[in-house]
């Protein structure tokens, strides 16, 4: 990946491995990248070759068995859960494949949530211009089960970019899609990126979109084969 | 597909998801606490009766002015039953120039069937008794002292003369507590052999059985109608009628222990159902999906409710039934004599209802998911239709009603508790409602995780409402146990006041008032309440002869039949309340008339109905004015009738009145020296008997009360988890969000205290309403305040354990990686 800037994220010999019924069983095996700022990187593979383990470990969500992890230059082994989600709230937005909206919360309130976590108080305004953003500002006070599945991933988008966050990370964004509606989330997603200046890392079964960032990573049994341009 | 093996296969994969264990969980629960809450009720009311069984000396008597014919103890003999057989008789027992009319007993072996009978020695020192030896005799304490003599002493009783054996210590009363001569107990051979039962004598025969209830029942059916001409049978029922009101409020208090047991536990499987049922809603989707019919869905759903059901059930029926045993050993005091047979058809009704309970409250939301529609297995959010109103929803509704009804055995307790806990349901509904709106304002001005949190509550509408209804209802119910019903307890026994007249005097004279008012102040007797007494007879009523309205009614034979006694006064006595109309004027134009509530049952009298009553040479018509209620456990002189001091005072009377004196003994019987028509009742044995039922039923349902209370407590847990669903993905996203630990917390405490405090304040003030109306309308307990402050402690404490118990669930989501609840969820 891009030697000429700064690196953003990075991973050394990362790897993952978890007790099953049938005894030990690696998922992550001595992964090892790096992604610069601004960039964006597609990690794809065959499902179960631990696409999801490995951007949740990048994301901070869970912790490797072996290996670091360093997030905009916070090494996060060194960090609690808690350190993590305080870097979390600052730096990085989200957006999964099953969209993960809280269903008793209207589109304005779910975009709302990560303002609020940091105490602004501007949250609803900012809500409002990024619903705006994606195309949703009549339907803000819709709920989830209101919404289409291509816009309940908007709002997930909305959500994910209304804090401007440095790197976002998203997991099968149109994978819940139709093709028509998940070139649309494609389209939404890096124009936000190219607007924002955000670092991206997707992980897709899309070779469309893959084909889009910049870099691609493609993981086999928990093992990287090999990385594009 | 077979719904059965469906079902099966079904159950046994579920059970490691907590959905289905929180449902069996509260299901063993319910059953377990309804088992042990009424089996233990129904072992203490057992043991109740028992204690009427000691009073009575037998568990039936026959009574007969004429010896009763032989057949009649062959007949108990080949039911298996133990008899007796008594003679009652009054006499007049001489020492020197001393005498003494006393109430002779005259038994055989063995004495007594049922209760202890025990006499003190010369020594003082009591000891087991059974019927006198020849020669010998035992006597009551006042016997000894009007005669002057101690335990040894010789008497003249009919021709012959008889050593005093003992001084009676305790002994049945047969039924009649009321003695207005001191009690001898004397050989049925010497009594027949001193010429004391020969003809013209007054005797009263009794034949006491004791044995297998069944049989006692087969052998009371078998003598009522062979009883000889002015038979009587007496029955437990009958013995404790003069304790009739301390049984009906220590069963009244079981019983609202037992139902509300039963209704939290209906709360706890009705929100653990509905966990159930969501999860159970993508595998329908699938199967319909799969292409099985909605017939097959909704068999394979119902079978396996049945087949979770019917294990644990059977399982909460022997959890209840051990720990209403370990109640039973523990509380070694709790009942006299050996525990009472474990009762089958309590430990029955808990299966019942627990079944009942689980498809009343879980039947609603899994029938619904018949409609769901197969298309949520390509879109989750396709939801099921969903409907205004739900006629299914009734059916929790119907079956808690019919959980109060069955549960209460009495009307009062069953509206009361009906009406008070829809009213509470109405009014968090409704306060609910105004209380989110201004919580969704508070929160607009608040920052950070408290507002989040506050915000939560108001965004969560219905949940936060069901939430709010459940806790309400579980905290009132909580509130009534811990705090309403000990307070209830304790009044009950403060109703048994230190100086609640012992003392009982008859056939006193209008001119002896004034000095036997002085004898009594002098002796440092207290609430002496003085009332006259006229005797006379019911000659019509409304112009009729009296007519009963229901014809097999023995009190009321004797109303039209026997003496009536009547009585005046300028105000309304104490125990008494006026239910309908006004108390009888001072001077009114016509005789007015103030009848008791069950007396005007009898005839179906109501204000306005006049009756004729004949009083020596006069006849009185007097306008029925007002119904009253007595409580006659009061221990004061009471009336079934009372006319206007006015038309009282013409008529020929005497006095009778109540007092108290402590250690009276050799004061008295002075008194009954100097004032020789007057006779005296002691009332002591009878208080006494009171004081024990009180102290031991209130230890009982002491006992059940915690019981009831523990599981409330452990329901009301159970019904926190039920919700943590919406909670687990919501945190663990807001984690993946950024969430700190910190304003997890925060969000959370806000959130649950303040669901805690708005149902904590609708517990107090219902519990507080509850408690007033229950101890008006159904323990008749007048006075009562609900106490508030304990009231208002319980219900904080407990919105404190809500807000703990939601924080460490949290706690527990906080703790785990946010990807691994997110994949999962």
């Amino acid at each position: 990946m891009s030697e000429r800037t700064e690196t953003v994220l990075t991973a050394t010999q990362v790897s993952k491995i978890v007790d099953g019924p049938d005894g030990r069983l690696t998922i992550l095996d001595d992964v090892t990248l790096a992604v610069a700022r601004g960039d964006s990187l597609a990690i794809v593979g065959a499902s179960g070759s631990g696409k999801t383990t490995l951007l949740g470990l990048l994301a901070g969500l869970d912790r490797p068995s072996s290996g670091s992890i360093t997030l905009a230059g916070a090494c996060l082994d060194a960090l609690d859960e808690e350190a993590r989600a305080r870097l979390r709230r600052r730096l990085v937005g989200f957006v999964f494949q099953s969209f993960h909206l809280l269903p008793a919360l209207s589109a304005e309130e779910n975009v709302m949530l990560p303002l609020e976590l940091d105490g602004r108080a501007d949250a609803r305004e900012r809500a409002g211009e990024a619903l705006a953003r994606v195309g949703l500002e009549r339907r803000r006070h819709h709920y989830p089960h209101q919404l289409s599945g291509g816009e309940q991933q908007r709002v997930a988008l909305a959500r994910a970019f209304v804090h401007a966050p440095q790197i976002l990370f998203a997991d099968e964004p149109t994978g819940n899609l139709d093709q028509r509606t998940g070139a649309g989330i494609g389209d939404l997603l890096f124009a936000l990126n190219r607007e924002h200046a955000t670092t991206l890392v997707l992980v897709t079964h899309d070779g469309a979109l893959a084909a889009r960032c910049a870099h691609r990573l493609t993981l086999r049994a928990g093992r990287i084969d090999g990385s594009g341009a | 597909m077979r719904p059965l093996v469906f079902a099966a296969r079904s159950l046994r994969r579920e059970f490691r998801h907590a959905e289905l264990a929180t449902l069996a969980a509260a299901l063993v629960l319910a059953v377990a606490a309804l088992a042990a809450v009424a089996t233990l009720a129904s072992r203490v009311e057992h043991a109740l009766l028992a204690s009427a069984a000691e009073l009575l000396g037998g568990d039936l008597a026959l009574g007969a002015s004429q010896p009763l014919p032989p057949e009649f103890a062959a007949e108990a003999q080949r039911l298996g039953l133990a008899s007796h057989r008594l003679v009652e008789f009054p006499s007049v027992l001489f020492a020197g120039e001393h005498s003494k009319l006393a109430d002779v007993r005259a038994t055989a072996a063995p004495f007594p069937l049922r209760g202890r009978f025990s006499v003190r020695d010369a020594h003082g020192v009591e000891h087991a008794a059974q019927t006198p030896p020849s020669g010998t005799l035992y006597a009551d304490h006042a016997v000894l002292v009007a005669l002057g003599l101690g335990v040894g002493g010789s008497v003249q009783l009919g021709d012959r003369a008889f050593v005093i054996g003992g001084e009676i210590a305790s002994a049945p009363d047969n039924g009649d507590p009321f003695r207005i001569a001191p009690r001898v107990v004397m050989n049925l051979a010497d009594a027949e052999a001193a010429g004391l039962l020969g003809p013209g004598s007054r005797t009263r025969q009794r034949l006491l059985v004791a044995g297998d209830e069944r049989a006692v029942a087969a052998f009371a059916a078998w003598a009522k109608p062979r009883l000889p001409a002015g038979g009587r049978i007496t029955t437990l029922a009958d013995a404790q009628q003069n304790l009739q009101g301390a049984f009906e409020r220590g069963e009244s208090f079981l019983r609202l222990a037992a139902l509300l047991a039963a209704l939290l536990s209906g709360v706890a499987v009705a929100l653990a159902a509905q966990r159930f049922a969501r999860r159970k809603t993508d595998e329908v989707a699938l199967l319909r999906c799969l292409g099985a019919g909605r017939g097959e869905i909704l068999a394979a759903l119902l079978l396996e409710l049945a087949l979770l059901a019917l294990p644990a059930c059977l399982a909460g029926l022997a959890l209840g039934l051990g720990l209403q045993e370990l109640v039973l050993r523990l509380a070694g005091g709790l009942l006299p004599g050996a525990p009472p047979p474990l009762p089958w058809a309590p430990p029955l009704a808990a299966f019942a209802v627990g079944v009942a309970v689980l498809f009343g409250f879980a039947l609603p939301p899994l029938l619904r998911l018949r409609d769901v529609a197969p298309l949520r297995v390509f879109r989750r959010d396709t939801g099921t239709r969903v409907r205004r109103f739900d006629v299914l929803y009734l059916l929790p509704v119907g079956v808690g009603a019919l959980l109060v009804a069955l549960g209460a055995g009495n009307a009062r307790l069953a509206l009361t508790l009906g009406a008070g806990f829809a009213g509470i349901g109405v009014v968090t509904f409704v306060l609910g409602l105004g209380l989110l709106r201004l919580v969704r304002v508070i929160a607009a001005r608040l920052h950070g995780a408290l507002r989040f949190g506050l915000a939560n509550l108001a965004r969560r509408r219905a949940l936060s409402l069901l939430q709010a209804g459940a806790l309400a209802l579980s905290l009132t119910a909580l509130a009534v146990l811990g705090v309403v019903g000990p307070s209830l307890l304790e009044r009950w026994r403060a109703d048994l006041p230190p100086d609640r007249p012992n003392w009982f005097l008859i056939n006193l004279q209008p001119e002896q008032r004034a000095p036997l008012q002085a004898r009594l102040h002098e002796l440092g007797a207290g609430n002496v309440k003085m009332l006259p007494l006229a005797v006379g007879k019911l000659v019509a009523i409304n112009g009729q002869a009296p007519k009963l309205a229901e014809a097999d009614d023995r009190r009321g034979e004797s109303a039209v039949n026997g003496e009536i006694r009547l009585s005046w006064s300028e105000a309304l006595p104490p125990a008494n309340r006026l239910l309908e109309g006004h108390w009888p004027a001072l001077q009114p134009a016509q005789p007015e008339l103030s009848v008791e509530r069950g007396w005007a049952r009898l005839f179906g009298l109501k204000p306005g109905d006049r009756v004729s009553l004949s009083v020596g040479e006069r006849e009185i018509v007097a306008t029925v004015t007002s119904l009253r209620e007595v409580d006659w456990t009061s221990f004061h002189p009471n009336f079934f009738l009372m006319l206007d001091p006015a038309s009282g005072a013409g008529l020929p009377h005497s006095y009778v009145a109540s007092f108290h004196l402590a250690a009276a003994g050799d004061a008295l019987a002075a008194l009954s020296r100097d004032f020789p028509n007057v006779s005296l009742i002691d009332l002591n044995a009878v208080l006494d008997r009171v004081r024990d039922i009180v102290g031991r039923v209130t230890q009982a349902v002491t006992w059940v009360l915690g019981f009831s209370l523990l599981a409330g407590v452990l329901v009301l847990l159970a019904a926190l988890a039920a919700t943590a669903d919406e909670r687990r993905i919501e945190a663990a996203l807001l984690r993946t969000l950024g969430a700190l630990r910190r304003q997890l917390s925060v969000a959370v405490l806000a959130e649950f205290a303040a669901l805690g405090l708005v149902a904590g304040a609708i517990a107090v003030a219902g519990a507080a309403t509850l408690g007033s109306v229950l101890a008006r309308q159904v323990f008749r307990l007048d006075g009562y305040a609900p106490p508030l402050l304990p009231l208002a402690a319980i219900v904080l404490g407990a919105a404190l354990v809500v807000a703990l118990a939601g924080w460490i669930g949290t706690l527990r989501i906080a703790r785990a990686a946010p990807l691994a609840v997110l994949r999962r969820g």
